[in-house]
């Protein structure tokens, strides 16, 4: 085996673009998705912090199309900050996971890398990269996917496969079966050898060869051209499916925890996770406080050094306060992420929500999710255990994905919204720059 | 002679069509809404608009060079950096609002839809020598309303009265001023309320006279009202310039459709339809009581009814939209879907029924 040390290890992070993420509305009406912070970083960013550590790393890809002009500024800083080269490349148009892969195989292949990582940037997770990287080499194929066992329940949401207990091979791959086919689900996060384009090379000119008869729909009719054109290929069900059972596939499991960052109410769990996984491994990141000269702090929080809270505040679990943001007096935060330069003001009350930029919360005001001001709290279907909670009890996947991706579940006040004094905000979901004079519940407001 | 459209805000409540286009460019009746007032307001020889902005200048100015060359008057922009009310924006827009010649000012609300009898009302004004002229409407329901209490004869106002518990009268402000450059020395510049503060100044010098408002009246600041506004503007049309309207054996009542509109085969179309530049309607298909903005498309054997339809927006074949739905931009309903006052943000895709109102995200 030749030695590791000169081979150049280049990461793309998959990030989507516009019209993909309606989902992630309203807060996706003014940031694209992957910048909204979770832990006070840009989604982006812990994907990309994760890749720092793998060794030899060259590059770093962002690969999506959104305009250029909304990542230039983050991608020059994030260069500096983690010296790093950091570069977005804009699709022009989509090419599916595996082709937008392809499409820049020359700009990829110009480090001359031995191995590639691909990553989705909506991932949420401990990210074991040099781990996987390592496992890979072992294994000899030209993938490595990382996985991770659900609850049988949920599984049906991802893609399931089935790997060989011993070798770890990938036996067979299918996503979204309605029928249970496995408990262990692909991950999104993936490192592949050069042959990765020869193999999507060779699947994308058997498509020009077959020919698909089925009824399109009306809608499907309206979809671009290149939907049905050859380079558009999908890296599971192009790739991962056909190439199962072949001895070119592998998995490696990951026993930490794993989400799927798809709607505003999700981010707040991932913000949770991220948290916690900070508290492991670089605490001084978090806040802390007793009242005394700073505010009360429980649990996982992150203030940012620019944002002014009030000593006789009390904050958290689980609490993400972004840049300029001023908290005032006896304000209690349970749950929530607080945007750049929203003001929160005195004896105000706001948990399980995303408040927006340049927000404000007026005094006494109540800012919740559910009628219960305890955290959601569901029978955990997932068998992994986080931070010591066992499970069955708070806060798991699936359900716990239920509630925060069903629209009235975690309030979310969109920009510049004004929750007068007083006033309570229940489930509701808030457009920009609207004025909330009155009380609401399960609304959601234009 | 000047005028002034008040065009304020974020436009929330004409959401979702707000998200895509700021208020004053959503077309009504074909047309961008604010193009309604600035041919009124150069039809009676106004030669410059100033519109009070305080949102998304940058797209405005685009639409308005185009406005400008092809009606041949001058549109320029008052930016407010803060929310100046009703009243402050004509302190800030002063200095373009007097040019030395005494002439009286418009001061019109964008959201608002009429017949512009504004010849009549710089008569009314002369008339009366007073310093201000407000236009009046008769309503239903004025304690939704400011209502204003005046002078049956002569139209002098007493004094207004905000949403007034017990009834006091039944005009209220119809949003269309004509006044002296006098009244500017009594605005200071600072978030400031017409009603509250400038008129009342006036009306207690016995300077503040009211006209009533002849023809219909509408503030289309929200779906519901902008429904109901096209018809009673498509009915104003029929009395003032019938040529307009479309005819034919598949047309009911008052129909408005763009000359680059195609309508196909077997169609029943109105009454109150408006069908704007580009669209295509495919045969078969039922639209009444409702809008279809530029470059939609409904295909064939859909029947739409009461709804609006935004720009680019496709409603699939046999597609029921009914009951106040609202489609932003780049919507597409599926084939044989039903929607019931869904009202759904731009760039989605509807593939399952929504069988009561609800908004989708």
């Amino acid at each position: 085996m030749g030695s590791s040390m000169d081979e150049k290890v280049v990461a793309v992070i998959m990030v989507g673009g516009p019209t993909k993420g309606t989902r992630f509305r309203p807060l996706s009406l003014n940031i694209p998705k992957p910048l909204f912070p979770i832990a006070g970083q840009p989604m982006v960013h812990h994907p990309i912090s994760a890749c720092k550590r793998i060794p030899n790393l060259a590059q770093i890809y962002l690969v999506g199309f959104y305009e250029e002009r909304e990542f230039a500024l983050y991608v020059s800083a994030i260069s500096n900050e983690l010296k790093v080269p950091v570069r977005y490349l804009r699709e022009d148009k989509p090419h599916g996971s595996a082709g937008g892969l392809y499409h820049f195989r020359n700009l990829i292949m110009e480090d001359d890398p031995s191995h590639i990582f691909l990553l989705n940037c909506d991932v949420c997770c401990s990210f074991p990269l040099p781990e996987m990287l390592e496992a890979h080499r072992k294994y000899g194929g030209i993938g490595t996917l990382l996985v991770i066992k659900v609850s049988p329940e949920s599984a049906s949401q991802f893609g399931e496969l089935v790997a060989d207990p011993v070798t770890n091979e990938l036996l067979h791959y299918t996503e979204k079966p309605e029928t249970f086919v496995s408990d262990r689900i692909n991950c999104g996060v993936y490192v592949f050898t050069p042959d990765i384009f020869t193999a999507i090379r060779e699947v994308s000119s058997q498509t020009k060869d077959t020919a698909t008869l089925r009824r399109v729909s009306s809608v499907e009719a309206l979809q671009p051209a290149t939907r049905n054109s050859t380079d558009f290929v999908r890296l599971d069900q192009d790739i991962l499916s056909p190439l199962a059972g072949k001895k070119q596939l592998y998995t490696y499991e990951t026993k930490d925890f794993w989400e799927q960052i798809k709607s505003p109410g999700m981010s707040l769990r991932c913000s949770e996770l991220y948290l916690s996984q900070f508290r492991l491994t670089s605490p001084q990141v978090l806040a802390s406080g007793d009242g005394t000269k700073s505010a009360i702090v429980i649990g996982d929080v992150f203030i940012h050094p620019s944002a002014k809270v009030h000593p006789t505040a009390k904050i958290g679990p689980n609490v993400s306060i972004s840049a300029n943001a001023r908290v005032g007096p006896g304000v209690r935060l349970i749950s929530c992420i607080i945007l750049d330069d929203v003001e929160i003001m005195e004896n105000a009350v706001v948990t399980n929500a995303i408040v927006g930029w340049k927000s404000s919360i007026g005094r006494w005001s109540r800012v919740q999710a559910c009628s219960s001001l305890k955290s959601l709290t569901f029978k955990c279907f997932c068998l992994v255990s986080l931070n010591n909670h066992e499970p069955g009890s708070i806060l798991c996947r699936s359900q716990a994905e239920g509630v925060y991706n069903s629209k009235l579940g975690v309030t979310i006040l969109g920009d510049s919204v004004a929750v007068e004094d007083e006033v309570v905000v229940i489930s509701s979901i808030v457009l920009p720059n609207k004025t909330l004079n009155v009380s609401v519940q399960d609304e959601i407001i234009l | 002679m000047k005028a002034l459209i008040l065009v304020g805000g974020f436009g929330t409540r004409l959401r979702p069509l707000t998200l895509s286009f700021p208020k004053p460019l959503v077309d009504f009746a074909n047309k961008p809404m604010i193009l309604h007032q600035i041919e009124a307001l150069k039809a009676v020889g106004v030669d410059e608009v100033v519109l009070a902005i305080n949102y998304q200048p940058e797209v405005m100015l685009n639409f308005l060079k185009d406005f400008e060359a092809k009606l041949e008057i001058k549109i320029t922009c008052s930016q407010e950096t803060e929310p100046m009310g009703t009243a402050g924006p004509l302190a800030l827009a002063r200095d373009k609002l007097i040019d030395g010649s005494g002439e009286p000012f418009f001061v019109l609300n964008s959201d608002v839809i009429s017949e512009y009898p504004l010849r009549e009302m710089i008569e009314f004004h002369k008339a009366h020598g007073g310093e201000a002229s407000i236009m009046v409407t008769k309503v239903d329901e004025p304690s939704k309303y400011g209502v204003v209490v005046m002078e049956e004869t002569t139209g002098k106002v007493e004094k207004f009265v905000e949403k007034p518990k017990l009834y006091v009268g039944n005009k209220i402000n119809a949003g269309i001023y004509l006044l002296n450059p006098s009244v500017l020395d009594k605005i200071e510049l600072r978030p400031t309320s017409i009603e509250k503060e400038t008129f009342p100044k006036i009306a207690a010098a016995q300077g503040l006279y009211a006209m009533v408002l002849p023809g219909f009246w509408m503030d289309i600041g929200q779906p519901k009202d902008y429904i109901t506004g096209l018809r009673l503007y498509l009915d104003s049309l029929r009395k003032k310039s019938p040529a307009k309207l479309t005819t034919g054996a598949h047309i009911v009542g008052n129909v408005l459709v763009d000359e680059t509109a195609k309508i196909g085969e077997g169609c029943l179309i109105g009454p109150d339809v408006a069908i704007g530049p580009g669209c295509v309607v495919e045969s078969g298909v039922r639209l009444s009581r409702c809008t279809v903005m530029r470059g939609a498309r409904i295909k064939k054997h859909a029947c739409v009814s009461s709804s609006i339809i935004g720009w680019h927006s496709t409603v699939g074949q046999w597609a029921r939209i009914e009951n106040m739905t609202i489609l932003g931009e780049d919507v597409h309903v599926g084939d044989e879907i039903y929607t019931n006052g869904g009202v759904v943000l731009p760039h989605k895709e509807i593939k399952s029924n929504i069988l009561k109102p609800e908004i989708v995200m």
